[in-house]
């Protein structure tokens, strides 16, 4: 609170560390709210972007009970309006549409209801079908402002079914006067959502990035291409379909395209600003990045711009056609593709404007058809834009199927910073918080921003409810470790099958299990399956195991939870990066302990990985280990952080790796779990681990009362109203 | 015993018994041995009695049979029939496996049942050390007027038992042995079958299609056994084997219960991104479709394997919720045809309300709901035992009647005059004091206590053990009057005299320890 309020105060930015299921949204929420109360002028809005949609709804959830809380205590209701923003499919309530299950299916369906242009159609032709949730919502949901309340996704969907009103699109278009809203990073951070819905978001906001250990990720995620030939061939069909249909527009509607060569010879490409459904196809580069000019003459003419778009193709797929691997720069690509076909970097910039512009233009009305040819069009506006901080890679094949020829061309984003930037730049106060973001310091380097505040917080226990386990060593004393040399001993396999199969008999209800990578897992299941380990653990614990397919994946979940809540016991076999471990919290019963087998390094041999690393080490001074262990460590503390939510909750965490006692290792753990390591527990073999964890959850079952928490980790008013109570507090807060 | 009316369902001669001829009997009940030349049987064993049975091996030279019994003693049969020994051991030993299973559901019942009682009434348990154990009474007796009673008049906890889930690991139980010629041999228990049926039941109804006319039981498992259905991790080689089509059917299953989708909308993998990204974008994306296509055997077989243990455990769960869901089957059937129905999210919120609200509740932080109640914290037990007693509301009197007795015995003692002609003699007096005070006839009350904590705890508890099974043989010797028939006179003259003989040398023992101990 502290901290946040000094960075609040500053208008900086800031970096918190808080252990989940300690209050960490409560917290951040209560205090901005009643920041926003004391001086509305000062910060206008809270943004409060989450990861999932489960977490976004837990956030507007947490907000209606501190409402509540508010209205209880001054007894006034106060004129708060906080809404959640998520995609289509999960807020359209037209019947044919959300029946689709695919967010893409949903959003070109909508596309094909709203587009201006079909509107106007049906202006002349009413059978034409059009949204009537959308018509009802444009012609009179503007004029009368959202309500103040709160107000999650199905509140939305429940008041714009009362009123008629598109749910999307009030949301949407409610944002921009709403106190607090709550949306997934992609709306700030991917530059081709953002500049449709955040554009317009006052300056003087909070942003909130929850769970944002991974927010370089997402960052670069949303800037990178992938092109394989399949790409090209579905790209090659649609410049056929576009060609064709300008021919058959030219022959019954020739003002149309004359029209629209004249609006670009202006430069009036953001005419129709108040048309909000077109804009499905935004640039893919930043705001201020976009040329404020007009579109250059060579690609003015559709057909011209067709014709570009050929060469421009054919060009792609003559340097698909490498037999070795090829690395190069921007510019390098540029320089090449000008001396090839002769195109300019100029026109390449707008081709993505270019592109827009036609579609809206032919009245294409599926424009999820098209994608290809977007993301090439996106491609060229990228490549020509930036030249910095990205790299071509183009790879004849799969390193792991060197004879099957597949070749893939990566436009990969080695810089995070690229796209937090003008986060950064516009919104005064940025904070980033997770249960894991050690070491702190990581983060401003590669997202290269200044906070005024960085802090790591533990949690005040009552009860040691955690215990980090390192296990080094077999009964055989055989080290343990997943690195790449003993990947397939035998040995290690065995230990570490004998390792879960000690723990499924020991400790109750759920265990999770998260292994390096989904191929490494595969194997050791196989091996344990021959051993019949498996068969061994299954005397004690039911197994489910992910998948790659999520939908299996769900089903498993849901089998592991009704399967620890019926008391039988059960085992998820996981994967670190994996969904589940990003997104899934196994609370209570169901995470007793969590195994960690291996260092979840991320695969090193990947040339775009190594592209990175370099750029890393050539511009922020950050060494490749360092990167790599910490990328690691951070997916191995999101895996063992989910099972500790809360107080009451408490859980194993078992590191199966001799490399965690490393100094250099253990250090990159979060504050709060690494507090709890001494040094009796850094290399056991499997039976100490068990004597241990046997002690540990005999201790933990016993009866856990609110009582035996008040005065230390839990106060009651008066406590807190206190004066001796309050200094301990401050004496707690110097020593940490 | 009453064996004529009983029917024989298969006689076999020429059967040894410790080294004698005799003939061997399967009854509807119970299977029998005489000795040639007589009409007596000399060994009769009840099914229920037997745990199990044993054969000897293929290749040995004696063909014999041996049963199990559950008391641990064991009878050999050895068949000496030179030219069909085989055969009689083979027909014994198939009517048995039919006969067994039958009973031992009964005895297995009737033994957790005496289990149960042994463990639900420690009395009871001691009374059974004291007795049973000590082997002054035959534990059948002991039983024999317990269990009657329960289990004619209180029926109620069979059928509300609990139903017993499936081990997760049946099928590892099943442990192939190898039998020396390059074979396998797996040994299958009803309880297996069982658990393989409600767990498979496309495995079941291939059973029941195929068992009785186109397969011997036999057959059927050995192919079951054979099949890749059992070995998943082998990729599916042949089509003729008749357990394809369950693979398919549980692939079907499982598919269906993917498409179904999961109920917690917090553990849906699928609508856990907000926004995925447009194909094409990102960093590492691995085409799904040229993956497929060249993926090794090998990792094929070990995505079959994690599938196989998905689909078993799920089906395991089922299995042991199936009983329990019936009732509410119907009730999830018209929900379920809801969901069918386009806009599936007007009866999901619930769900999803209920567990967002748990997910964000922290339990400590909840006031407690239920009124604070105090625990009780006693320092001196006995104090809180003997504490006043509450007044009882007939003994109150109003402050006016005190008044009025304070005023009545002032004016008594005011016009209180001794008459000394009429004052107990001196002797009484004293004996009444001295049977007041302590000690005293009087005052035995307070010293009927003080016995109870004299003797130490042990004694107490041996005298009590002795009073309980004195009292229990008692119950049997009066239980055998009138003696009417030959029965209960050979008991009532026999072991009961004998055992009551006992009982009172034991207590004798105990006496003289006791006074010993005293000295």
């Amino acid at each position: 609170m502290l901290e946040l309020k000094r960075t609040l105060d500053a208008k900086g930015h800031g970096v918190l560390e808080m252990p989940s299921g300690t209050g960490k949204t409560i917290s951040l929420l209560s205090l901005i709210v009643a920041y926003q109360r004391a001086f509305p002028l000062e910060v206008t809005k809270l943004i409060y972007c989450s990861r999932t949609v489960p977490e976004i709804e837990k956030v507007v959830e947490e907000l209606r009970k501190l409402m509540e809380f508010y209205t209880k205590e001054t007894g006034e209701s106060n004129n708060f309006l906080a809404l959640a923003l998520s995609s289509r499919k999960n807020l359209c309530i037209h019947p044919e549409v959300s029946s689709l299950r695919f967010g893409k299916e949903v959003d070109g369906k909508c596309h094909s209801l709203t587009a201006s242009y079909v509107r106007a159609q049906h202006h002349s032709n009413p059978n034409l079908p059009v949204c009537r949730f959308y018509e009802e919502f444009d012609s009179v949901g503007r004029q009368v402002p959202l309500p103040a309340g709160i107000y999650n996704l199905d509140d939305l969907k429940a008041f714009g079914r009362r009123k008629g009103w598109c749910p999307y699109y009030l949301a949407r278009y409610s944002i921009l006067h709403a106190n607090i809203v709550v949306y997934s990073y992609h709306y700030l951070l991917d530059p081709k959502i953002a500049d449709l819905v955040s554009k317009e978001l006052a300056k003087k906001s909070v942003v909130v990035f929850d769970e944002a250990h991974n927010i370089d990720n997402v960052c670069i995620d949303s800037m990178s291409v992938n092109i394989t030939r399949r790409t090209l061939d579905r790209c090659q069909t649609n410049v056929d379909t576009l060609q064709n249909t300008i021919h058959k527009i030219k022959e019954t509607d020739a003002a149309k395209l004359r029209e629209e060569y004249r609006r670009l010879v202006e430069g009036l490409k953001e005419a129709n600003v108040a048309r909000e459904t077109d804009i499905y196809l935004a640039n893919p580069v930043l705001p201020d990045e976009i040329l404020q000019e007009a579109v250059p003459g060579s690609i003015r003419t559709a057909e011209h711009f067709v014709g570009f778009m050929r060469r421009f193709l054919e060009y792609l797929k003559s340097r698909l056609r490498v037999q070795h691997v090829v690395q190069e720069s921007a510019p390098q690509f540029l320089k090449d593709i000008f001396e090839k076909v002769c195109i300019d970097r100029k026109p390449l910039r707008f081709c993505a404007e270019r592109l827009q512009s036609l579609l809206r233009t032919l009245e294409i009305a599926d424009i999820a058809d098209f994608s290809a040819v977007t993301l090439i069009s996106n491609f060229a506006t990228l490549v020509s834009t930036y030249s910095q901080g990205f790299t071509i890679i183009i790879e004849p094949f799969e390193d792991r199927t060197p004879t099957i020829a597949n070749p893939v061309l990566h436009f990969s984003c080695m810089d995070p910073s690229i796209a937090i930037k003008p986060v950064f730049q516009r919104f005064q106060s940025v904070v980033i918080t997770s249960g894991t973001l050690s070491p702190l310091d990581i983060y401003p380097r590669i997202l290269d921003f200044r906070p005024v505040t960085m802090a790591s917080f533990t949690m005040t226990l009552a009860r040691t409810c955690l215990c980090p386990l390192i296990v080094g060593r077999g009964n055989d004393q055989v080290a343990l470790s997943s690195k790449f040399e003993t990947r397939e001993d035998f040995a290690v396999i065995r230990n570490y099958g004998n390792l879960l199969l000690e723990m499924s008999a020991i400790v109750p209800d759920g265990i999770v299990a998260f292994f390096t990578s989904y191929v490494y897992m595969e194997n050791i299941v196989a091996s344990w399956y021959e051993q019949g380990i498996l068969e061994n653990i299954q005397r004690n614990k039911l197994i489910f195991i992910e998948t790659q397919d999520a939908a299996e994946t769900s089903m498993a979940l849901e089998k592991y939870q009704e399967a620890c809540e019926n008391g039988r016991g059960a085992i998820l076999l996981s994967v670190a990066r994996g969904k589940v471990s990003e997104g899934i919290d196994f609370v209570h019963h169901y995470g007793r302990a969590v195994i960690m087998f291996g260092v979840p390094y991320v695969y090193t041999q990947s040339r775009i990985l190594k592209a990175r690393l370099e750029y890393l080490r050539d511009q922020f001074q950050i060494r490749e280990n360092d990167f790599l262990t910490f990328d690691a460590m951070r997916h191995a503390a999101q895996c063992v952080g989910r099972a500790i939510r809360g107080k009451t909750d408490y859980g194993l965490m078992i590191f199966a790796d001799k490399r965690y006692a490393r100094a250099d290792k253990r250090g990159k753990l979060p504050r709060w779990i690494q507090e709890h390591i001494n040094d009796g527990s850094l290399n056991l073999t499997v039976d100490e681990a068990v004597q241990l964890s046997k002690h540990f959850l005999r201790q933990m079952a016993q009866p856990f009362r609110q009582e035996d928490q008040l005065g230390l980790s839990l106060l009651t008013l008066e406590q807190l109203e206190s004066e001796d109570m309050l200094q301990k507090i401050t004496q707690i807060a110097h020593q940490t | 015993m009453t064996s004529l009316s009983e029917e024989v369902l298969l006689v076999v001669k020429k059967v040894r018994q410790k080294k004698q001829d005799g003939t061997l009997y399967l009854m509807a009940e119970r299977i029998a041995w005489g000795p040639e030349g007589k009409d007596r049987f000399t060994v009769s064993h009840l099914y229920a009695d037997i745990r199990c049975q044993k054969i000897s091996p293929d290749g040995k030279a004696k063909v014999q049979l041996q049963l199990v019994l559950h008391t641990g003693e064991s009878t050999t049969f050895h068949f000496a029939n030179e030219s069909t020994a085989l055969k009689d051991r083979e027909a014994a030993k198939e009517l048995l496996q039919q006969l067994l299973p039958k009973f031992k559901k009964k005895a297995n019942k009737e033994l957790e049942e005496k289990n149960r009682m042994l463990q639900e009434d420690p009395v009871l348990f001691q009374l059974y050390k004291d007795l049973v154990v000590s082997q002054v009474i035959s534990a059948e007796e002991f039983w024999a007027n317990r269990l009657g009673g329960i289990n004619n008049t209180d029926p109620s906890p069979y059928n509300n038992k609990q139903e017993v889930g499936i081990s997760g690991a049946f099928l590892a139980d099943i442990r192939p042995q190898t039998d020396g010629c390059n074979g396998l041999r797996y040994n299958l228990t009803a309880d297996i079958i069982e658990s393989i049926f409600r767990t498979y039941p496309a495995v079941k109804q291939k059973y029941s299609e195929n068992v009785p006319h186109n397969l011997t039981e036999k057959e059927f498992w050995t192919r079951f056994f054979q099949s890749h259905y059992f070995h998943r991790d082998r990729i599916n080689t042949g089509t003729q084997d008749i357990f394809s089509e369950c693979a398919k059917q549980d692939e079907k299953g499982l598919k269906t219960l993917v498409t179904q989708g999961v109920k917690n909308p917090l553990v849906d993998l699928q609508s856990l991104e907000d926004k995925t990204l447009d194909e094409g974008y990102g960093i590492c994306t691995t085409q799904p479709s040229t993956s497929n296509a060249n993926k090794s055997v090998k990792d094929s077989s070990n995505s079959a394997i994690i599938k196989r243990f998905n689909h078993h455990s799920a089906m395991v769960l089922a299995a042991g919720s199936r009983r329990g869901e019936l009732a509410s089957d119907q009730a999830s059937e018209t929900s379920s045809t809801d969901g069918n129905s386009r806009d599936s999210d007007f009866f999901q919120p619930p769900v999803k309300k209920v567990k967002l609200q748990e997910a964000i509740e922290f339990e400590d932080l909840q006031r407690e709901n239920r009124p604070k109640t105090v625990p009780l914290n006693l320092k001196k037990s006995d104090r809180y035992a003997h504490g006043p007693v509450p007044l009882q509301s007939q003994q109150y009197t109003t402050s006016q009647d005190i008044i009025n007795s304070v005023n009545y015995i002032r004016h008594e003692m005011a016009s209180y005059k001794p008459s000394l002609t009429q004052v107990l003699s001196s002797t009484a007096a004293t004996s009444a004091i001295a049977a007041l005070s302590p000690g005293g006839v009087l005052m035995q009350g307070g010293a009927q206590q003080a016995i109870n904590q004299m003797v130490p705890t042990e004694v107490q508890g041996e005298l009590k053990h002795l009073y309980v099974a004195a009292g229990e043989l008692l119950r049997h010797f009066w239980s055998c009057f009138p003696v009417n028939t030959l029965f209960l006179e050979e008991k009532l003259t026999g072991h009961l005299e004998e055992m009551l003989q006992t009982a009172y040398s034991k207590f004798q023992v105990w006496q003289t320890r006791r006074m010993m101990r005293k000295t």
